[in-house]
């Protein structure tokens, strides 16, 4: 049986970041990746970019073809993981060949929720989070169709832009009172809702499918509850996301809504860690664990797993909720709490005349929430002052001012953020001439 | 590699530095023609003021660049040359990701292409980079390690 120093089950963010820390570390160290598809690694967020014909599918691809090579990677494409033994620290896949592994990082991702709707074993329908579906919809929309989305998350209300980009009909039915309500306030999923309406996408919230009908292959009839009935040719189902947690809970590793982690993003067994959709890793906002499956925490969930597996023993900085949205030419950010569950919290909100919106939320003096809509330039200050739970009380009032940046900082503040963050820096701002290679004038180098 | 270091004190916040960036970024090269013809490109550098206290900001090149974990489409990335974090504008999709976590706010859209971020990039063809360069009063200063 083959015996690798490190092997990663999963090929998507998490995954390819947690290779890429390893290797950064550990040059020789032998490591193989299985991937469940064919492919090497793409990016689903980017899958309805495809769909509106926005990137071809060379430009899906995360990496470059020779990535896995380059790295000295053993990529298993089309391997499925079906058994992992954490006693004797192998790992079996679906083809019953089995592998050793010293150091194991579980990066199975998510897998979308089917809510159980009367009718919906016997359809045929779409839920739109691999490059398959896109194809999918590619090939179906051949010719416009009607389409109907069930739900108003990120991943419905991309399907709803990408159906509609290939001139399809589009209606979105969400169970709750607004589009995107975890990513978006109230305020923004209006501004968002009404773009998609203008557009003619037809969004309908505060009711759900209780039941479909097949009129065979993808085409069929929903029925609401409160009885209308909706003929569809297409059918997306993307009401929400769980962790693809099965192996873990199998194996016998503590999961809770996800597989734990501690700060080291190991799992309750030493030596196995995981990393991404399927993790349930800190979250810094909420001060406890979280699964937040977005890409950008996948990504640097799985670096952390790997800089922990090749031995350098450093922290989980923690994530936090983030989204960024375009939809119709309105771009939205957020970050962390956008939506306070209670009075403990300070909103603060500010309307520009020519329609951007701006809120931060606050507790006590930290920054805890944001969201930027319409003029979204250096809202990652913002994130930032929530990521580094930095005390906002002498800024507060600064946060939502449309120039608003490090001027607002007390200087010692900006000093360390933008001097001395800087790597090995420390003194050159401040009079180390000798470092200083070039300025305007006087400079042999600026050629003056 | 090369970093640049604003200089508060020496600021006059004559936005300069701006300009030259733009025009260095735009499809001329030509000042007149760079504000007057094209589509003015994303200036990848930007001046904070207020009162008598300002400088110029652009991308620190972070050695720990949230911007380059983050991005959806591979299309941010460190240059293993220079070290330098660069943008391919081929591969973004202009999702804002990088926009949402930057702490610096040193990438904005850009308007010259279509849904495509801008960035410092450190002037690649000058030796050195041109808001440093037409700075009046050396509060850009250049460094390498």
């Amino acid at each position: 049986m083959l015996t690798y120093d490190y092997v990663v089950v999963g090929n998507s963010a998490a995954a390819i970041n947690a290779c890429d820390a390893i290797r950064s570390l550990d040059q020789d160290g032998s490591l193989a990746v299985f991937g469940e598809e064919k492919r090497r690694c793409y990016s689903r967020p980017l899958i309805s970019y495809l769909v509106m014909g926005y990137i071809d599918e060379k430009g899906m691809y995360y990496r470059p073809t020779d990535y896995y090579r380059k790295r000295r990677i053993d990529f298993h494409p089309g391997s499925r993981v079906e058994v992992v033994d954490l006693e004797r620290h192998f790992l079996e896949t679906s083809s019953g060949e089995r592998f050793k592994w010293k150091k194991l990082l579980l990066a199975t991702g998510f897998q979308p929720f089917i809510p159980p709707v009367e009718g919906l074993a016997e359809m045929r329908y779409l839920t739109f989070v691999s490059w398959d579906d896109a194809r999918t919809m590619l090939r179906l929309t051949a010719r416009p169709l009607r389409s109907l989305v069930m739900g108003a998350g990120l991943i419905g209300m991309k399907a709803a832009e990408a159906l509609h980009s290939r001139g399809c009909e589009v209606v979105v039915v969400e169970k709750m009172d607004r589009i995107l309500p975890l990513a978006l306030d109230e305020v923004a999923s209006e501004m968002v809702a009404a773009r998609c309406r203008e557009a003619g996408i037809e969004v309908t919230t505060g009711r759900s499918v209780s039941r479909v009908e097949t009129r065979g292959g993808y085409r069929g009839t929903a029925v609401l509850d409160d009885g209308a009935e909706l003929d569809f040719d297409l059918l997306v189902v993307a009401v929400g996301v769980r962790p693809r947690m099965e192996l873990a809970e199998e194996a016998g590793l503590h999961c809770d809504r996800g597989i734990l982690v501690d700060e080291h993003q190991r799992t309750s067994c030493p030596n196995v860690f995981a990393a991404g959709d399927v993790a349930a890793a800190f979250d810094l906002v909420r001060g406890e664990p979280a699964v937040n499956a977005l890409w950008p925490i996948a990504a640097l969930q799985g670096k952390y797993a790997g800089l922990n597996m090749a031995g350098r023993e450093v922290p989980y900085p923690g994530g936090n909720s983030m989204n960024a949205v375009e939809f119709f030419g309105l771009p939205v950010l957020s970050a962390g709490v956008v939506n306070p569950p209670d009075d403990s919290y300070e909103v603060i909100v500010r309307r520009g005349e020519d329609g951007d919106y701006r809120k931060v939320v606050i507790q006590g003096d930290l920054l805890v929430g944001m969201l930027v809509a319409g003029k979204i330039e250096r809202a990652g200050i913002l994130t930032s002052l929530i990521q580094e739970r930095a005390n906002v009380r002498r800024i507060r009032n600064f946060l939502l001012e449309e120039g608003f940046g490090h001027i607002h900082f007390p200087r010692s503040m900006r000093e360390e953020r933008i001097v001395e963050a800087v790597a090995g820096l420390a003194r050159a701002g401040k009079g180390e001439e000798k470092r200083i290679v070039s300025h305007a004038q006087g400079s042999a180098l600026s050629g003056r | 590699m090369k970093r640049i270091i604003p200089r508060e004190e020496y600021c006059i916040g004559c936005r300069l530095c701006e300009i030259h960036c733009m025009v260095q970024h735009s499809k001329s090269r030509n000042i007149i023609k760079a504000f007057k013809k094209e589509k003015r490109p994303a200036k990848r550098v930007e001046v904070e003021e207020r009162g008598h206290v300002s400088f110029a900001l652009q991308c620190r090149h972070c050695d720990e660049a949230p911007c380059i974990t983050a991005c959806l489409s591979g299309a941010m990335q460190r240059d293993a040359a220079s070290g330098a974090v660069v943008h391919d504008p081929q591969r973004c999709v202009g999702c804002w990701t990088c926009i949402l976590v930057c702490p610096y706010g040193a990438v904005r859209r850009d308007a010259a292409e279509k849904k495509v971020v801008g960035k410092c990039d450190l002037c690649p063809d000058l030796e050195v980079p041109a808001c440093v360069a037409n700075c009046p009063n050396e509060a850009l200063v250049l460094v390498e390690e």
